[in-house]
């Protein structure tokens, strides 16, 4: 039998052995784990603004951590930073590419970052007198599909080139590059402590990576398409995940393993986006078919329903403080929701 | 797998053996430990607890006046 044979025998006898383990350690479901919680109440939340300026659809958006001001990406090719409470464009970023796919606020509140079907992050410094474009971070082979910072020197990107990189901002060069996956990366989440992040990707998998020593400690699986959504529950023991298979999932770390999915036979469009309530209690899902799902993340419910837009919701962000939900669509608009 | 070459298949079976030697939390332990988290924060969401978001920035407070 040629090595190549051999090594990937062995690989299929070792996701054996890891489904045993799980098996192993699953004593229970979240089903019964969660039968003496009482349930979510029915969630009903109003518009509070619609943002209008973008001139075509919005593919992103991110909270600033002053839970005020927030950024979004349109392919009409403009970064807008946004008052989320007077609803006022405080400034536009005009992009080199307008085949914009992410956004990304740094935590400081001084820089953002963009990118898409260029293959590079662009990041850029509100606080100059004019913006200015401060690093061009170019070594991915396929398009960016997510950024996130961890601070004004340090960038994760996600990339259609099926790694996900940390970048170091001084240099402009790759710090770490985070290599398993064998699909297209679409999407990455970091864990509240910053020293590991997850990404999704076609390949369906959900993957746990070490920030400092680049390796891929653990893998999710259990969806049927392509990941486009994660999201670090707060507490940092649990991921949530969108997919195009119309389903979001809970993976318990600790555990290593699938908990619960939320779907409904009605549903019948992919998951676009999501982001979690301050608890972790509901999960705001956005789908293909315009609408955002609410969802009870311990009974599998869903709870509640943002429509009002009238495309696909692309993007969907809650800031630090919890206290509203942000959706951005196809159709130019983004809305506050509480 | 059969996108990988020699090199990225090895690496990909040393992976797979440091994630097989994972220590897995049994389901019991961790689901519930989630689930208290969970609830215990709950208090403090604004989306389920009312009282949070009496200070709704995005609600005026005040009536308007025409002067």
């Amino acid at each position: 039998m040629g090595e190549m044979e051999q090594m990937k025998k062995e690989a299929e006898a070792l996701k054996t052995q890891i489904e045993a383990a799980r098996k192993a350690a699953h004593d229970t479901d979240m089903a019964s784990a969660a039968s003496g919680v009482a349930p979510a109440p029915r969630v009903q939340l109003k518009t509070r603004r619609t943002l209008k300026g973008h001139l075509a659809k919005i593919y992103a958006m991110h909270w600033c951590t002053d839970n005020r001001l927030m950024v979004s990406a349109s392919q009409d090719g403009k970064l807008l930073i946004w008052d989320s409470h007077t609803g006022n464009k405080v400034n536009a970023v005009p992009l080199k590419s307008s085949w914009v796919m992410t956004c990304a606020y740094a935590p400081s509140g001084n820089l953002v970052a963009s990118g898409g079907l260029d293959n590079m992050c662009t990041v850029y410094n509100l606080k100059t007198p004019v913006i200015k474009t401060v690093k061009e971070l170019d070594a991915h082979t396929g398009y960016l599909s997510c950024a996130r910072f961890l601070s004004d020197t340090e960038i994760l990107t996600s990339s259609g080139d099926t790694t996900c990189v940390l970048w170091d901002l001084e240099t402009g060069k790759q710090k770490t590059v985070f290599l398993n996956h064998v699909g297209d990366c679409m999407c990455l989440s970091l864990s509240p402590d910053m020293n590991s992040f997850v990404s999704g990707a076609c390949d369906s998998l959900a993957k746990l990576w070490d920030i400092r020593d680049g390796q891929c400690k653990q893998t999710f699986q259990g969806h049927t398409s392509d990941i486009n959504a994660i999201s670090f529950y707060p507490s940092g023991n649990a991921i949530i995940t969108g997919s195009d298979d119309c389903t979001c999932k809970m993976y318990d770390i600790r555990a290593d393993q699938e908990v619960i999915s939320y779907q409904d036979a009605a549903l019948n469009s992919g998951v676009t986006s999501l982001d979690l309530s301050a608890s972790g209690r509901l999960i705001f899902a956005g789908y293909d078919d315009f609408n955002c799902n609410i969802w009870d993340s311990l009974k599998g419910e869903k709870v509640g329903v943002l429509s009002g837009h009238d495309n696909r919701v692309s993007c969907t962000g809650v800031p630090g403080d919890g206290m509203c939900v942000c959706t951005g669509s196809w159709d130019s608009f983004l809305k506050i929701w509480n | 797998m059969d996108e990988l070459d020699e090199t990225q298949l090895k690496n990909h079976v040393d992976s797979l053996k440091q994630q097989l030697q994972f220590n897995r939390e049994k389901t019991s332990v961790a689901i519930l430990e989630l689930t208290k988290w969970i609830e215990e924060k709950m208090n403090e969401d604004p989306f389920l607890n009312p009282d949070v978001l009496k200070d709704n920035p995005w609600v005026e407070s005040s009536k308007c006046v025409i002067i």
